[in-house]
């Protein structure tokens, strides 16, 4: 079929206002298709983390505004089997609902912050993070959208801190966080949060079973000031944005909705296209081109224009995910939007195979005309 | 043997509540080499005929024997190969390709066959020059007059080297002058290249030049030599 290129994309150019408006809507149906598939494998990412770290929460709390641990209970943790580390978390958002501009501060021991996260600091340093009370390192998404640098102070409500570094992290939500020292977060606001924490966050060994440990944990706390509830960092984060996690899994229907309209879309000017040239395919047939010859042309046809639909498409996708760092968070929990490749190979599938199905109807009509009737149409 | 071998061919198709038969047991047996013209007022089966031989379209009985194939038996995959392979096509209205050039028209045919493109090349190259219009090989069909668009059809229609060529009113879309142009280079290429060619026409002056006419009369196809022998059983319903 590949000789047959040059009569395709001659074909298409001479219709190009209506070849440029298929192409557009496609485009749009798969950026759109691209954001919603971005937010669910987000979400997945989120909620489908390594098992072998648990946070401790407070029973029946759900907001980190609300949640106060004794600070002490990483010593009770920390000595129990299979813990590896333990690293107290004191959490202040701007925001417990739902939202696309959240802000998380997370207060830890900034040692525990350099050993048990994967950052890696593209501006400032860990020096001076560690050196100063009020320093704070903060996610590269977080200070993209927020033009944050390092140097000066940033604030949000009653927080105010120096900014030491800038970081990523292979984990792209937490890049949307601002960590700074715990000590500093429990005085800070007026308050004196000092001793208490609003989570602790579990490492355990390879070797550990996190449910388990999950249980003997809350069993073991059970006696003490605050009651915990512990589960898996994935099942906290889940539970953190069920809300989220609805409207989420509604937008699926929203991404097919766009995909339906692509191939009705796609559908329909091939069929306006067919029936504009029933004579040229009766000529072409009247020279011996096939029925399959004839189905192949008009269905490479939609394919291409579903494909560079597609890939226009999807380029501005990545082009605007990459270039906003968007994200939406709930409860101190964020979803990164970040592109993938996951995302750029399903969605370009996807307009190849929406291209396909849209095809098909209008070729086989093509395919199957009768060719003297046909070309009675052609004059 | 003859070339083409029209055996019994009856057709008929339904239009509203009425069965139209505009061919009926028709036998006709062309030579190789022939130049045939088929006469005969509008709606007398003239076109079906020609559209028969040239496997676009199915008898309702009968059997229609081209080089030793009988076409009537072939699937409609197997007669579209046969189609590219041993048919040439001369429309009245031309029927080029609007978006290819009047080279890339005359090679659209051969991309069906087993070639490569310098052979292709070679070949349009050869069907240009016999139909003068190698000045004119990367002009759109728009940028061409009804004239040269007719010629650059019957380079196409030549430039597989076909078994047979068949011309549906090859000039009926053409002024006097340019016809006969057209008509003369058609007798060309049946002289120089001893190409079969059937041609339906209504114009006595365009039949005149074929070394055998025959003309559908009141449903009987009749020789024009032989005006009292029937060469034909034709009829319409």
């Amino acid at each position: 079929m590949f000789k047959f290129a040059p009569y395709l994309l001659k074909t298409l150019w001479r219709h190009r206002t209506r070849t440029l408006l298929t192409v557009s809507g496609s485009a749009v149906a798969l950026f759109v298709f691209c954001f919603v598939l971005t937010v669910r494998q987000g979400l997945q990412r989120l909620t489908q983390q390594d098992d072998s770290v648990l946070i401790v929460f407070q029973a029946n709390k759900f907001c980190p505004a609300t949640s106060h641990l004794p600070q002490d209970y990483d010593q009770v943790i920390s000595r129990m089997p299979g813990v590896r580390d333990v690293v107290p978390i004191q959490v202040f958002t701007n925001n417990c609902r739902a939202s696309l501009d959240v802000v998380v501060f997370y207060g830890a021991p900034a040692e525990k912050v350099r050993r048990v996260r994967d950052f890696e600091l593209i501006d400032g340093s860990w020096g001076e993070f560690e050196s100063h009370q009020d320093a704070a390192i903060v996610g590269q998404a977080l200070a993209s959208r927020r033009g944050i640098q390092v140097g000066e102070r940033f604030s949000v409500g009653d927080v105010t801190v120096a900014v030491a570094g800038l970081f990523t992290s292979q984990n792209r939500a937490e890049e949307d966080y601002v960590y700074c020292h715990l000590d500093f977060l429990q005085r800070t606001r007026g308050l004196d949060l000092v001793g208490t924490v609003t989570q602790h966050e579990v490492w355990l060994e390879d070797s550990a079973n996190p449910e388990q440990a999950a249980a003997a944990i809350d069993e073991k706390l059970k006696s003490g000031q605050i009651e915990t509830d512990t589960r898996t960092k994935g099942a906290f984060q889940a539970s953190s944005l069920a809300d989220l996690i609805h409207l989420i899994d509604l937008s699926r229907y929203l991404g097919w909705a766009c995909l339906f309209l692509m191939a009705v879309l796609l559908a329909t000017t091939t069929i306006m296209t067919v029936e504009d040239r029933i004579g040229e395919h009766a000529v072409l047939q009247t020279l011996g081109f096939s029925t399959r010859h004839v189905f192949r042309l008009v269905m490479s046809e939609t394919v291409l224009l579903s494909v560079v639909g597609g890939c226009v498409g999807i380029a501005l996708a990545v082009l605007a995910l990459s270039q906003s760092a968007l994200s939406v968070g709930a409860e101190a929990v964020t979803i990164a939007f970040e592109p993938s490749w996951d995302m750029v190979l399903t969605a370009a599938l996807t307009s190849l195979v929406i291209g396909l199905i849209a095809g098909i109807a209008p070729a086989a009509r093509a395919a199957k005309a009768d060719i003297v009737t046909a070309l009675r149409f052609s004059g | 043997m003859a070339l083409i071998h029209v055996n019994q061919v009856t057709k008929q198709f339904r239009k509203g509540a009425e069965t139209i038969t505009p061919l009926k047991e028709a036998e006709l047996q062309i030579e190789r080499g022939q130049f045939v013209s088929l006469m005969g007022a509008s709606g007398t089966g003239k076109s079906t005929l020609l559209n028969l031989i040239a496997g676009i379209d199915k008898p309702t009985s009968g059997r229609i024997i081209v080089d030793g194939t009988d076409i009537t038996r072939l699937s409609r995959t197997k007669l579209a190969a046969w189609r590219a392979r041993n048919i040439g096509y001369i429309f009245q209205t031309h029927n080029l390709i609007p978006v290819l050039t009047a080279y890339e028209n005359i090679e659209l045919p051969l991309m069906l066959l087993p070639m490569n493109r310098s052979e292709r090349r070679r070949r349009v190259e050869v069907a240009l020059t016999a139909v003068d219009l190698v000045d004119r090989a990367n002009h759109y069909p728009r940028q061409l007059s009804g004239g040269q668009e007719q010629r650059v059809g019957i380079a196409r229609a030549i430039v597989t080297d076909p078994t047979v060529v068949v011309a549906d009113e090859p000039t009926g879309d053409l002024d006097t002058e340019t016809s006969a142009q057209i008509l003369e280079l058609l007798e060309r290429l049946n002289d120089e290249l001893d190409t079969t060619l059937l041609m339906v026409t209504h114009d006595p002056d365009a039949a005149a030049i074929a070394e055998r006419r025959l003309k559908l009369d009141h449903g009987r196809l009749i020789e024009h030599a032989q005006a009292a022998a029937p060469a034909v059983h034709a009829g319409a319903s």
